[in-house]
């Protein structure tokens, strides 16, 4: 049972590998970003002091943080939404590809 | 309840909680920066009313309508409102903060370009709310 | 089948009937009467906003009580109707029992919402539909206030009587042989939105009082004359209205696990994961209410708890996307109408999650709060996924209700239409706001940047009257002359047409 089991766990592993790596990759690009805009910032935190001239322009933070969260969005709306445009692709009903699901067979599957 | 291995959706959701904890606590960092008024920041009072901004200098001096500052320097908005609420916004300088009747609220900032900028009410309060509107000139230091 | 056109029933049968198929199809047609009317409001300002000025609309108030009976509309008249529309068709198939747990009072809570949509309409009130004091207690024109005041009472109660009827339905009424955990997504959905329901809205209901009694000059609840509070009322009012959003999208995603998986021939993926989400979000909804109120002059740290309060509701909504996801993956999917319906409304409900985890982030506020970003954001959940789903699911319920098909070729384009149309909007209504521009505002200073984005989203509202149009073409024409379905399986696609159209309606 324990057997069957982690068999069909790499099975399913083995299918998708493709989509994953590149998921993983665009994650892995995204931890970079984000490693990569947080180090600036906080020495620039560090460095903001209150004498005359000093100031923090909250203008400058705010829209800084804005485009920040910006890209971290659009990076994950491109894997959303190329995810699901590649999905509506490659399972549509008319694509050469595809083949009946293992349920249709059994003819039904709803709970 | 399926026979599907639920890794990958554990997975996701590790990344998902990850992607928000940054986002809070980017967040948290920034906002932390712009709380923090400078003990220096001149006092200007801010009072709303149905339908045009007044404001008051430390000196005393008022305006209806139209703010003069100087350039550089720290101000600190004491606003409140005789009516209704309103919101004192000055978009330009990311300046917002409601104006509500009974209490004083607090926002700061630094002009740190000179001209002319629009100053807007961003809480709708009635007829015309759309128009209550003001200026903010910023000058060069005398 | 309960509108069959073509074998007309008497109308008093339909109205004095308790039956759940009948109180359904009333709530059905209130709702897509609110839609319609709500929609040419929506329409109207879109005109009047095409240009600086005065276009269609002669003065700002007129353009204040547009707005707000808009919004009322939309989301009392059509929205909550048609999510109890549908639960009352199929709530009690979902869990095989006969009718809901309690048919008169199920009708009752139906005829509550017309003279709510009397009070409504007849009053035109103009202070938002969020009517916050003390504009809507010192300034707001009366009776329209007063009436609208009325008319909310009277719809909400209609909503904590219809969400009884629908918990006690599905925890009491359900067969013996059915566990709770093996009832349907959508069943899910509506028992917990319903919980939400009744938890949330009695606040509201106080908050209505409490806003009359000040109106009446015999309480200063909001008054700080008479040591009051003004955001007070802005808590009670979110207290319940954040809830509230996730009581409107949750019934919307329950219409996609209907239809997601039948059209990609497989099981939904995780069913088990379907439930965490909904009884989670329910949970966490009732954590956030505050970030509306940033601007209020909350202390930081009062701002850092609804700010964490809200970003943890964002993986349970992560989880349904990815349930779709997961679902559509290995499928051979049917793009019927429905299906499209559905899948435009996960795209844009991930956009509209995306801008909304933007808008919590404390210093954000600052740009978005009341300006077009936010107008943009909620649209995108109202429109992009609760009405692109109420559409899908539609069509999808079309040939169960009449036993005729739509005009499939029609129904996409209606899609099609509107998903350009809604992008149109709602995508620049953000940029909008990040430019400065107020929502609830009539008319605006001529910058060239607001004109144009104005404009554009303007021209994506007449693709929406467009869409909409066809939309009611269809659906009237295809009622009474459409090609009558293979009622075992309208879309060919295999499988069963789950829900037995046999309705064992009393009066057929």
């Amino acid at each position: 049972m324990l057997k069957l089991k982690i068999l069909k766990t790499l099975k399913y592993n083995l299918k998708a590998t493709t989509e994953q790596l590149v998921m993983r990759k665009i994650f892995g690009l995204l931890c970079i970003l984000t490693i990569l805009l947080v180090i600036p910032t906080v020495q620039y935190v560090l460095a903001a002091g209150d004498a005359p001239g000093e100031y923090i322009d909250r203008r400058v933070e705010i829209w800084n943080l804005f485009f920040r969260l910006m890209t971290v969005a659009f990076v994950i709306g491109a894997v959303v939404s190329g995810t699901l445009i590649w999905l509506v692709w490659r399972f549509r009903e008319s694509n050469p590809k595809a083949k009946p699901t293992k349920y249709e067979e059994a003819g039904e599957w709803q709970k | 309840m399926s026979g599907h291995s639920t890794w990958p959706e554990w997975v996701y959701i590790g990344v998902v909680v990850a992607l928000l904890v940054w986002v809070g606590a980017e967040s948290w960092n920034v906002e932390r920066l712009i709380d923090h008024v400078p003990a220096d920041a001149e006092v200007i009072k801010v009072t709303g009313q149905q339908w045009f901004w007044t404001f008051e200098h430390p000196d005393g001096t008022k305006e209806i309508g139209e703010l003069h500052l100087q350039k550089g320097k720290p101000y600190k908005f004491e606003i409140t409102s005789k009516d209704v609420i309103h919101s004192f916004n000055i978009p330009d300088y990311v300046v917002l903060q409601d104006a509500v009747p009974g209490r004083i609220n607090i926002v700061w900032f630094v002009p740190k370009d000179t001209g002319e900028f629009p100053i807007q009410c961003r809480e709708y309060c009635g007829l015309i709310h759309y128009n209550m509107r003001g200026t903010l000139y910023v000058e060069d230091t005398a | 089948m309960v509108l069959e056109i073509q074998k007309p029933r008497p109308i008093w049968q339909i109205m004095f009937s308790t039956h759940h198929t009948d109180v359904g199809l009333l709530y059905l047609i209130t709702s897509l009467a609110g839609l319609f009317m709500g929609g040419a409001l929506a329409l109207t300002i879109r005109l009047e906003l095409f240009l600086p000025g005065s276009q269609i609309i002669a003065d700002s108030m007129t353009f204040n009580r547009i707005f707000t009976v808009h919004g009322t509309t939309l989301i009392f008249l059509f929205i909550l109707p048609f999510a109890s529309a549908i639960g009352n068709y199929l709530i009690p198939i979902m869990v095989r029992y006969k009718d809901m747990a309690y048919p008169k009072l199920n009708a009752i809570a139906f005829w509550m919402i017309p003279p709510g949509f009397a009070l409504v309409w007849l009053g035109f009130a103009d202070f938002g539909w969020t009517a916050y004091a003390p504009y809507s207690v010192i300034s707001a024109p009366g009776p329209a206030a007063d009436m609208w005041i009325f008319g909310l009472k009277i719809l909400g109660v209609s909503s904590i009587l219809g969400a009884i009827n629908f918990i006690v339905t599905i925890l009491k009424c359900k067969h013996p042989d059915l566990p709770l955990s093996k009832i349907p997504l959508l069943a899910w959905a509506y028992l917990t939105s319903s919980l939400i329901m009744i938890v949330a809205m009695p606040t509201f209901a106080a908050a209505l009082l409490m806003l009359l009694t000040d109106r009446l000059g015999v309480s200063g609840f909001f008054n700080p004359a008479r040591g009051g509070d003004p955001i007070a009322y802005q808590h009670l009012f979110w207290f319940t209205f954040h809830p509230e959003v996730y009581v409107l999208v949750i019934p919307a995603i329950g219409f996609m696990y209907e239809i997601i998986p039948r059209f990609s021939r497989k099981p939904i993926f995780s069913h088990g994961s379907g439930v965490a989400a909904f009884i989670l979000l329910s949970i966490v909804s009732f954590a956030s209410w505050a970030h509306h109120m940033y601007a209020t002059g909350m202390s930081f740290t009062e701002k850092t708890v609804f700010m964490v309060g809200t970003l943890a509701a964002v993986p349970a909504s992560a989880m349904h996307v990815f349930n779709f996801l997961a679902t559509m993956w290995g499928g051979r999917i049917r793009f019927a109408t429905p299906m499209m319906w559905s899948v435009g409304g996960i795209a844009l409900f991930f956009s509209a999650g995306a801008g909304g985890v933007v808008n919590t982030a404390m210093p954000l506020d600052f740009i978005t709060h009341d300006s077009y970003w936010v107008v943009g954001h909620f649209h995108l959940f109202v429109m992009g996924t609760i009405a692109f789903g109420s559409f899908g699911f539609l069509y999808y319920i079309f040939p169960y209700v009449t036993g005729r098909m739509y005009n499939e070729k029609w129904g996409n384009i209606h899609f099609i239409v509107s998903f350009i149309g809604a992008v149109m909007v709602f995508f620049t209504q953000h940029v909008l706001g990040l430019y400065g521009m107020p929502r609830r505002i009539f008319d605006y200073p001529p910058f060239p940047e607001w004109v144009a984005m104005n404009q554009f989203a303007s021209i994506g509202a007449m693709l929406l009257g467009i869409g909409a149009a066809i939309f009611l073409v269809n659906m009237i024409y295809s009622a009474a002359k459409g090609k009558e379905a293979n009622m075992d399986d309208p879309w060919g696609i295999g499988g069963k047409y789950y829900y037995p159209y046999q309705q064992k309606n009393p009066h057929h």
